[in-house]
């Protein structure tokens, strides 16, 4: 069976720029909103924008009626939406739509360009030292903290009174523009880390990204290998951002952020197909 | 069946905007006044409801 170059009349990795882009820009008018006064009278707080806001406030809500202060009803409406894009796509949230994903994307990006890779040539080896791979013996235990900080986060959010997470929030440290110490020391840690290691919080620490794991396993909207087509060049593994080991035998792996890197740099046609069902 | 790739980010962009919307017009939108809002125990209306024809 003969293989042809992928001809390219669309690029994935440009429209999914685009709309990373947006979803900051969007995120920060949140953040912006947070600094006006009056804000909770204008319809929820900065953390009820939320996704992850409705897992940490779920239990609370489910046994008390009450949700957990700073978030409200909208964070619920917030994960449907992205357990709607799961159900679908797998974790496309994580590669396509979360504002955490896309700024450790821009500094992965900036990193590279800051320490002198002019263009980024799509399968080829980059040259910078950075970002970092760990080694396999830290890479594998530390994918699972995760987990244990989604599993902890649960347990905790029935004995409180703020989302368990609030303090050392991410999105908050990053957009809110409402700083404490507490948040700086978050964003310093976030920023060294997303500058050493690619997607650092996705893959070792984030608890949505743990809870939306597991539909890439059953989301009808996935990549699939077709044909023999491919011969494991290995360009899409140098693509993935995630780190995924042998990508053509692994698309409906856990960590997969469904962000189409690797569709988008095969040359291969047929190797790599989007399919539904 | 294969879907060309152009129409990926509509997809999820569609299935966002769709479960959004759902989760909206189910009650579970912004309320006046912000935070820490409940309309009654899901769990124990639930227990309570399966309780009455016992
Ligand atoms: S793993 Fe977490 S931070 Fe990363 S993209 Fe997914 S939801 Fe966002
Ligand atoms: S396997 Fe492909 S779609 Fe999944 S994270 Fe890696 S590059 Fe992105």
């Amino acid at each position: 069976m003969t293989a042809t170059v992928r001809k390219k009349h669309f690029s994935l990795a440009k429209s999914r720029r685009l709309i990373q882009w947006l979803v900051v820009i969007g995120t920060f008018i949140i953040g912006l909103r947070h600094i006006l006064p009056g804000e909770a009278s204008r319809g929820g707080s900065f953390d009820s924008f939320c996704a992850f806001g409705g897992i940490e406030t779920l239990l609370p809500y489910l046994f008390t009626g009450h949700t957990l202060k700073s978030t409200n009803l909208l964070n619920f409406s917030v994960l449907l939406g992205t357990l709607g894009v799961a159900l679908v796509a797998g974790r496309a949230f994580c590669g396509w739509l979360c504002p955490l994903g896309a700024v450790q994307d821009f500094v992965t990006e900036w990193t590279r360009k800051l320490l002198g890779e002019k263009r980024h040539v799509r399968g080829r080896r980059s040259k910078i030292i950075l970002p970092l791979r760990l080694p396999a013996s830290l890479d594998r235990p530390l994918r699972y903290a995760k987990y244990l900080t989604l599993a902890v986060i649960l347990v905790a959010s029935l004995s409180m009174v703020f989302p368990p997470l609030r303090e050392f929030c991410l999105v908050r440290a990053v957009f809110s523009l409402k700083m404490t110490s507490l948040l700086w020391f978050t964003l310093v840690v976030f920023l060294a880390g997303s500058i050493l290691v690619e997607r650092f919080w996705c893959k070792y620490f984030c608890p949505l990204g743990a809870t939306l794991a597991i539909f890439n396993k059953i989301s009808p909207v996935r990549l699939i290998m077709e044909n023999n087509h491919c011969n494991n060049c290995g360009r899409c593994d140098i693509e993935c951002s995630m780190d995924i080991a042998d990508v053509p035998h692994h698309l409906d792996h856990p960590e997969c952020v469904r962000c189409m890197e690797c569709l988008n740099t095969c040359a291969r046609e047929g190797s790599l197909e989007l399919k539904i069902g | 069946m294969k879907i060309h790739p152009r129409y990926y980010p509509a997809i999820i962009i569609a299935a966002y905007v769709i479960f959004l919307l759902i989760g909206i017009l189910l009650g579970f939108g912004p309320k006046e006044g912000g935070e820490g809002h409940g309309r009654g125990a899901f769990l124990p209306c639930l227990c309570l409801t399966l309780e009455v024809p016992a």
